[in-house]
């Protein structure tokens, strides 16, 4: 069974795209924390720790994840947590790589399909075979 | 990743969230691995306050309210929302109510998926208790899926049940009905805003009177904080009450023949899963599974 976390930092409202996933993720079998909108990057970690989440999908449309996915990182860090973190939203192909460096395992850009989305993290489930 | 059992009684004991975070995440997979670590551990007695009624009636809100006004006290909350038996998945969406709350050092949120059990539980509703208790929580919550009139399992678990009634949830025939009514230990009468509320609270006192049932009714308002300290207060009282009587000592005692029975149940649904019954008929399928169960001994 794979528990995943859908979060939605910062100040933007917009949550459909994290309802669709969360949505698209509970029928693929899986368990999904929906949190909710304007999480910080401390609530955001901490529930990924108590709930002992397999995944985080990070739901961003603010901009501003240069800022909050780092942020994001470093508090996983200080907590000894290796969660894979997958991140959705409007993201620039140079951000999107500046973020794969730091770590992010993949970025779904507006348009992904779910299904590309639900095989991206099984399929990462898979290869990591934890 | 993997833990060992040494590294988790060693950071529950030292009262690490991350460790006990893998604890429940083990009560969930393997029970028989979570009881016996459960067993290494000190426990402390926490009030296990079941709250419970239909969808929609503020069960996380009013969670959440108390929360707000115990922030003092070391508090454990058990999430549950249901599976859906098509896919296994789960939306677990209670903690959004408590999300501000994520942060706080003295609360320890956690969602279960209810993983095919029936009455409103999750299957590792005994060993996420117990393990709370090795935590060392003052009081344990659980919400119930919120089914509505089935979700009576939790009286098994619960040192008290507290059933949530909201004013659009129907007529007092509703209210007559056998299930969810009868296992109050409180009733807690939400949305007290709501200008139907003081109505249902004369209808609820009648029916109760017709029972001749003494049973506390509450009127609160989750979002503004009305009467939620008079209900903590009460919850309090009730606690060192039952406790002092023996009552809880005797709920706990059945809690145990109850744990036994979800045991049980989960080793023939594995072993019915295991049997090939195609080729069987009613009896011989029995037959097999209690032949299994005599093997297993």
């Amino acid at each position: 069974m794979i528990k995943v976390l859908i979060a939605k930092p910062g100040l933007d409202g917009h949550d459909r795209g994290a309802k669709i996933i969360a949505r698209a993720l509970r029928d693929a079998g899986m368990e999904v924390i929906y949190t909710g909108i304007r999480q910080t990057p401390d609530q955001i970690v901490q529930t990924a720790i108590d709930e002992d989440v397999d995944a985080i999908g990070i739901s961003i449309l603010s901009g501003a994840h240069m800022k909050l996915i780092p942020r994001i990182l470093e508090l996983l860090k200080e907590n000894n947590s290796n969660v894979p973190i997958f991140v959705g939203g409007i993201i620039s192909e140079e951000d999107a790589d500046k973020m794969k460096k730091m770590g992010i395992i993949e970025i779904y850009g507006p348009g992904t399909p779910t299904s590309v989305v639900i095989e991206g993290i099984k399929g990462y489930f898979e290869h990591a075979s934890v | 990743m993997q833990v060992s059992d040494s590294q988790i009684l060693d950071g529950v004991r030292a009262g690490d969230r991350k460790s006990f975070a893998k604890l429940l995440s083990i009560c969930e997979d393997d029970s028989v691995r979570a009881n016996h670590l459960i067993s290494n551990l000190e426990k402390r007695t926490a009030h296990v306050v079941g709250i419970t009624g239909s969808p929609g009636v503020g069960k996380s809100s009013i969670i959440n309210a108390i929360l707000d006004k115990s922030i003092d006290k070391k508090i454990g909350v058990i999430a549950i929302d249901p599976s859906s038996p098509f896919t296994g998945g789960s939306l677990l969406g209670d903690r959004i109510r408590m999300q501000s709350h994520a942060t706080s050092k003295n609360f320890f949120i956690r969602s279960f998926a209810s993983r095919g059990a029936l009455g409103g539980l999750s299957p590792s509703i005994f060993e996420t208790c117990d393990a709370f208790e090795t935590f060392k929580v003052d009081a344990v919550f659980i919400e119930t899926v919120g089914v509505g009139q089935s979700d009576v399992e939790i009286v098994n678990v619960a040192d008290t049940v507290v059933v949530l009634i909201s004013p659009d949830g129907g007529d007092e025939v509703q209210m007559m009905k056998a299930g969810l009514m009868e296992i109050a230990d409180f009733f807690v009468i939400n949305k007290a805003d709501n200008p139907i509320s003081k109505g249902l609270l004369s209808k609820l006192r009648n029916i109760l009177e017709m029972w001749k049932k003494d049973v506390p009714i509450f009127l609160t308002n989750s979002i503004t904080g009305e009467g939620i300290e008079n209900l903590i207060k009460a919850l309090d009282k009730r606690f060192s009450s039952i406790l002092e009587s023996g009552m809880l000592a005797q709920k706990r005692q059945k809690r145990v023949t109850s744990h036994a029975q979800s045991i049980l149940r989960k080793k023939i649904d594995d072993i019915l899963q295991n049997v090939k019954t195609d080729q069987l008929d009613l009896e011989e399928i029995q037959k097999e599974v209690m032949k299994e169960i005599c093997g297993n001994l």
